[in-house]
């Protein structure tokens, strides 16, 4: 931690907080709650109970299509949810069964390919929805428990190995499922198509209306939502929930007081991988089809994304991490969007790192009048490095930051490596004076990098900003935005 | 510090949801006209990102030069949308782009999707929304003919290459024809591309009397020494239907190393002179070498000069080509508007109108009446001579 | 008899350079006990850096140096790019998290991998590159070399295999018998009380990650020689080579040596005498049986835990 603030929120971060209990972790965090009137709203909002949130949640949730009938904002809070419910399943076994289950999509997988052979065509098999989905939830945590079994012989890092091998092992059998002793089960790589949409006493709900994605998917999914949160959370308040977290902070202390423990992680893989079946097949249902790449490791690290993100451990915390990521992944795509996001993002990390001090003025007036300065010189020098498009942010932007008409093919690579290099220095300088001087050009660099070699490029972008965003708020906040500090005894 | 992380991540959620929102527009736009006059879009739906990336972007150049060169010729305004599919996300990426699309009513047709999978799963959607979609690399038989009374694709899906039961076969009767060939190795690498080509190429081999060995190399096989010595001392053709240049030329050389006779015969995927050179092996391509055709001579320089650097593969020029056909039924669309268009389905329904007569594959274009495939589109087999360029030899 | 002679030469080839790989993910776990899940992409980094010499050297068909000293100093750049990249990525997202949970790492981890992938593939495009080793001196490295039993063992396979025996004895050397080395194995151990004997920890963990990089720099190069490389092959690559360590036993440096070749070797031969298709089911399958009845790998030492 490089934060040099004095009145940064945090326990120093000079070591593990050895020897303090939960409490000692709370009462350092109670001190820190901010007084005044902003104290006292946070105070009242903690008071509100979490079924008023969920409430108020889905409230909000099942408006958004009422005031947007895009298809395509249907679509992605289709798929938002979708991510929400894999990342309440991965968090019954990372946060609280504190299993690394490396495998964990392959169950999503086997609910996925499960719907798909028996609700299609392929076999000539329609089993009715009210049969097919708790039928295939049940078959995932049967799968669940079987491939948890070596659980019981593993822990740590050698249950992750295990867990990543079964994911590649379900990969290929997906892929090769089509000449499975002459039999073609899975479709191969070509896949399942025309699935069944999921039917409610012989009544199916169609997928799209002249190509407009139909809401109703949008709300049995949001509605399978809130009752897969609502029996997580009474699970986690029971007694096996409080034995998991017992588990999860140490397995063997568990175990002596008489707990069993092998039981109670398999209950956990279990619960898991029948919450990834159950988003699987309502998923498939949706897509009409399943092909063996859906469930690739870069799918399963997206998940992990969100739920460490969001804070391991905490329902609303990995919620809030599926919205995020899958919206950020979204807006990434769009060029326009994306600009925006990124310089407020910029402006933001500045106020957070200077607060309402002169600096920030200072820092942003300079950064300002060095764009416009560079971009005169250089329109001066040669007209052609310079792009002045109309309207938008995009268009006031054009004036500030220096755009070529043509890149040469070294300016990217070495304007990147650049920022890189002195973005990565700046956290290592400790004057401030220094700093802020650095940090003028370095944003510009910024603004130029952003603007002639990323945004041209939204695929690798996007991806880029995810990683980077992970390693920063590992480093901000290891345990996530609404994780709870825990506390490691040594 | 925590309270400020979360003020700032509300904050930027909130504005993120309400520029998602606005983005957005609110109409069902089948059936909102538009001006021709105005910046119309037209998307690229292609792997952007991840392992097949080296194909999308590779089609991208291609589609922004096409766009460059062609709307002002046509009197047309396009902004081209750039959609990402990676293939390690199957085919949800492709149907929320479909949706994204479909929802925006200035969007006028789509490039794309580059892969099968993509194209059958979204096909639907397009269709449904009058959204013609023209794909420069989905090459599998049953999006444009019903196979075994199943058809993926719909009538807005079009092709501007022609299927795998075109070049199949083509490559199999010159193995039988012209090689001569007794024995054939034939590989697949496990995704919908190679397999397709490598079923057709081995039934058509196998209805001529000629032994088969197929091999399937997962898709995460780098190094496929191991395959090479699989490859029998008395084989005389490997078809192998890669998408990588590089690795037909590797697979080529290992070969020679250990001393096996049979060459290698690629696909189109592995159409590349610069890349792909080893003596003695053969190509299937769906054109004639482009770079003789005098006409493309000042579009291969215009995209070398945008890509310095870059080596052109055989995805680019069909999709300069769909491009060029998408815009001429724009145009057409427009000129019968008289300057707008009533809905995006005017572009559909013109699409088969449109000809082109310096075609950038070589002679003229035109589809077929029957699918929406290119009118006798054929394919053609280059063997590598010895100074590693392509001659055509049938 | 010719076909096994043939796959086991594919197997050692292919097994050395999951051997140094996977020595880059045990050096590192011994230290930090941290899974290194970007290590593939510095291999990838590594692969990359090569060419890009190779390309300043003059290319393949015309190299401005001699052969030899073209491929030592193709290697010697990646390595060196690589030890320096291997540095930066400790220092800015491993070294601020060494007391944060078990898992933080990890997740940072996976961070710079997706990171280098992509921007790899910002800057210089998805499409493969081939070294074109076949055009140094007019495919000598494919045609000379010698003969068993009528199969051809080219140089530039003894090259490999060679090149990486003597990394992993010089490795070997470094750890068992320098001062450095020692203070490796001494944090290796329990890094605290390495810490209290004066051992300055931060010094070594540095050290490991300028030897694992380097490793897996010279792992890019042989691996490229032979075999087309692209910005996306890290995780692959990677996930081999971690698997190969695993068998080995996580945090053994020798066992990480015959992992990589039992490794090679099972895919190898897999391949050869059964089933390509199947090849990755059988491999895997016969892992994880392995991890269920011998977690701790070949040679790993089983932990004991204290209380």
């Amino acid at each position: 931690m490089t934060d040099s603030t004095p009145h940064s929120g945090q326990i120093p971060a000079d070591g593990p907080a050895v020897g303090q209990d939960e409490w000692v972790a709370r009462h350092a965090e109670r001190r820190l709650v901010r007084g005044g009137r902003l104290g006292t709203v946070e105070e009242r909002l903690r008071g509100v109970p979490w079924w008023a949130w969920l409430v108020l949640f889905l409230a909000v949730g099942s408006l958004i299509p009422a005031v947007e009938s895009s298809g395509y904002v249907r679509r992605v809070g289709f798929d938002t949810v979708v991510y929400m419910l894999l990342a309440l399943g991965l968090n019954v076994v990372v946060g609280w069964g504190g299993l690394l289950d490396l495998g964990y999509i392959a169950f999503y997988g086997i609910g996925s390919y499960l719907y798909a052979i028996f609700d299609s065509d392929k076999f000539g098999i329609h089993l009715p929805t009210i049969v097919a989905v708790p039928a295939i939830t049940i078959a995932g945590a049967v799968v669940g428990l079987l491939v948890g079994l070596p659980s019981r012989r593993l822990s740590g890092d050698y249950l992750a190995i295990v867990t990543l091998f079964f994911l590649e092992l379900f990969e290929t059998v997906a892929t090769n499922g089509n000449q499975i002793f002459g039999h073609n089960i899975t479709g191969g790589a070509n896949g399942i198509l025309e699935v069944d949409p999921l039917s409610f006493f012989g009544h199916a709900l169609a997928v799209q209306h002249q190509g407009v994605f139909a809401v109703s998917y949008y709300y049995v999914a949001l509605a399978i939502f809130a009752v897969v949160f609502v029996l997580l959370r009474f699970v986690n308040i029971s007694r096996t929930g409080r034995a998991w977290r017992s588990l999860r902070e140490d397995p063997l202390a568990a175990e002596v007081m008489g707990m069993p423990v092998n039981w109670l992680k398999l209950l956990s893989f279990a619960t898991g991988a029948a919450v990834a079946a159950l988003t699987g097949t309502i998923a498939t249902a949706l897509s009409a089809s399943v092909f063996p790449l859906n469930f690739s490791p870069v799918v399963l690290i997206t998940i992990y994304a969100m739920v460490i993100l969001g804070g391991s451990g905490s329902q609303p915390g990995v919620v809030l991490g599926a919205i995020s990521v899958s919206v950020l992944l979204q807006v990434l795509q769009n060029p326009s969007q994306a600009r925006v996001l990124f310089y407020l993002a910029l402006l933001a990390a500045l106020v957070g790192v200077y607060r309402r001090s002169r600096e920030l003025g200072v820092v942003l007036l300079a950064t300002v009048g060095l764009g416009f300065a560079a971009h005169a010189v250089a329109h001066a020098i040669d007209r052609h490095w310079t792009t002045v498009v109309h309207g938008g942010v995009g268009g006031a932007l054009s004036h500030w930051v220096v755009v070529p008409e043509r890149l040469d093919s070294w300016v990217g690579p070495v304007s990147y490596v650049a920022l890189l290099c002195a973005g990565l220095g700046l956290t290592t300088l400790r004057s401030r004076l220094v700093r802020s001087a650095v940090l003028v050009p370095t944003l510009y660099l910024a603004a130029f990098v952003w603007e002639n070699v990323m945004l041209p490029n939204p695929g690798p972008t996007r991806y880029i900003v995810l990683g980077g965003l992970l390693v920063a708020l590992m480093i901000v906040r290891p345990y996530g935005l609404l994780g709870e500090r825990r506390v490691e005894i040594v | 510090m925590k309270k400020f992380i979360g003020l700032a991540f509300a904050v930027a959620v909130a504005s993120v949801a309400a520029g998602t929102a606005s983005g957005g527009h609110r109409t069902t736009a089948a059936a909102t006209s538009v001006s021709c006059s105005k910046t119309l879009k037209i998307a690229i739906v292609t792997p952007l990102t991840g392992g097949a990336a080296f194909l999308g972007q590779e089609q991208l150049s291609w589609a922004k030069l096409a766009i460059n060169q062609l709307a002002p010729q046509l009197g047309l305004k396009i902004q081209l949308l750039q959609g990402d599919t990676p293939v390690e996300q199957g085919a949800t990426p492709a149907q929320t782009l479909a949706q994204k699309y479909n929802a925006d009513s200035s969007v006028v047709g789509i490039i794309g999707p580059s892969t099968s999978g993509a194209a059958a799963a979204s096909s639907k959607a397009y269709f449904q929304a009058g959204m013609a979609h023209i794909s420069p690399s989905a090459t599998r038989t049953d999006l444009t003919y019903s196979v075994n009374g199943q058809k993926e694709g719909t009538p807005a899906f079009f092709r501007d290459v022609p299927a795998d039961n075109v070049q199949g076969p083509t490559d199999a009767a010159f193995m039988v024809n012209t090689l001569h060939v007794k024995k054939v190795v034939i590989f697949d690498f496990q995704e919908p591309y190679s397999q397709g080509l490598a079923s057709a190429v081995d039934s058509y081999l196998k209805g001529h009397n000629v032994s088969t060995v197929r091999l399937s190399a997962p898709n995460t096989t780098t190094d496929y020494s191991s395959y090479v010595t699989k490859v029998p001392g008395d084989a005389d053709v490997v078809f192998f239907p890669t998408q990588q240049p590089p690795a037909a030329q590797t697979f080529a050389e290992q070969l020679v190393e250990q001393g096996k006779k049979a060459v290698v015969f690629g696909g189109d995927g592995s159409n590349a002179p610069s890349q792909f050179n080893k003596p003695g092996s053969y190509v299937s391509n769906f054109a004639p070498d482009i770079t003789g055709i005098k006409a493309d001579a000042g579009i291969i320089a215009a995209w070398k000069k945008a890509n310095p650097g870059k080596q052109v593969g055989s995805f680019g020029p069909p999709t300069y080509g769909a491009t060029q056909i998408l815009l001429n039924a724009i145009k057409i669309a427009c000129t019968k508007g008289h300057g707008t268009l009533k809905s995006r389905a005017d572009v559909l329904h013109n699409m088969k109108k449109v000809q082109i007569k310096n075609w950038i594959l070589g002679g003229s274009f035109k589809f077929s009446t029957k699918t929406n495939d290119p009118l006798n589109a054929k394919f053609y087999i280059f063997k590598i001579q010895s100074d590693g360029s392509y001659k055509l030899v049938g | 008899m010719q076909t096994f002679i043939q796959l086991t030469v594919d197997a050692l080839t292919l097994g050395s350079v999951y051997a140094l790989v996977a020595l880059g993910y045990t050096l590192v776990y011994g230290v930090l006990k941290l899974l290194n899940f970007a290590h593939g992409d510095v291999f990838m980094v590594g692969s990359f850096v090569g060419y890009g010499a190779l390309q300043a050297l003059g290319g393949p068909a015309s190299p401005v140096v001699p052969v030899w000293l073209l491929l030592v100093l193709v290697t010697l750049a990646a390595m060196a790019g690589c030890s320096v990249l291997g540095v930066a990525i400790e220092r800015f997202a491993y070294r601020p998290l060494r007391d944060a949970p078990r898992i933080a790492p990890l997740i940072s981890a996976l961070g710079v991998s997706f990171f280098l992938s992509n921007s790899m593939q910002l800057l210089f495009g998805a499409e493969q590159r081939d070294y074109k080793s076949y055009n140094l001196s007019n495919g000598a490295l494919y045609f000379r070399g010698f003969t068993i039993d009528d199969v051809k063992v080219p140089l530039l396979r003894i090259i490999t295999v060679l090149a990486a025996v003597a990394l992993m004895v010089g490795l070997w050397f470094l750890v068992n018998r320098t001062r450095t080395g020692k203070a490796m194995r001494a944090t290796s151990f329990d890094r605290e009380a390495a810490a209290m004997m004066g051992i300055d920890i931060d010094r070594v963990i540095v050290f490991t990650f300028v030897l694992g990089s380097a490793l897996a720099g010279a792992a890019g190069v042989m691996f490229a020689l032979r075999v087309p490389t692209f910005a996306a092959i890290g995780f692959t690559i990677g996930l081999k080579g971690f698997t190969a360590a695993v068998i080995g036993g996580i945090g053994s440096i020798p066992g990480a040596m015959i992992g990589g070749l039992l490794l090679g070797a099972a895919e190898s031969y897999t391949a050869g005498y059964w089933t390509t298709a199947w090849s990755d089911l059988v491999v895997f399958t016969i892992l994880i049986l392995f991890m269920i009845f011998r977690p701790q790998g070949l040679l790993g030492r089983a932990d004991i835990r204290k209380v």
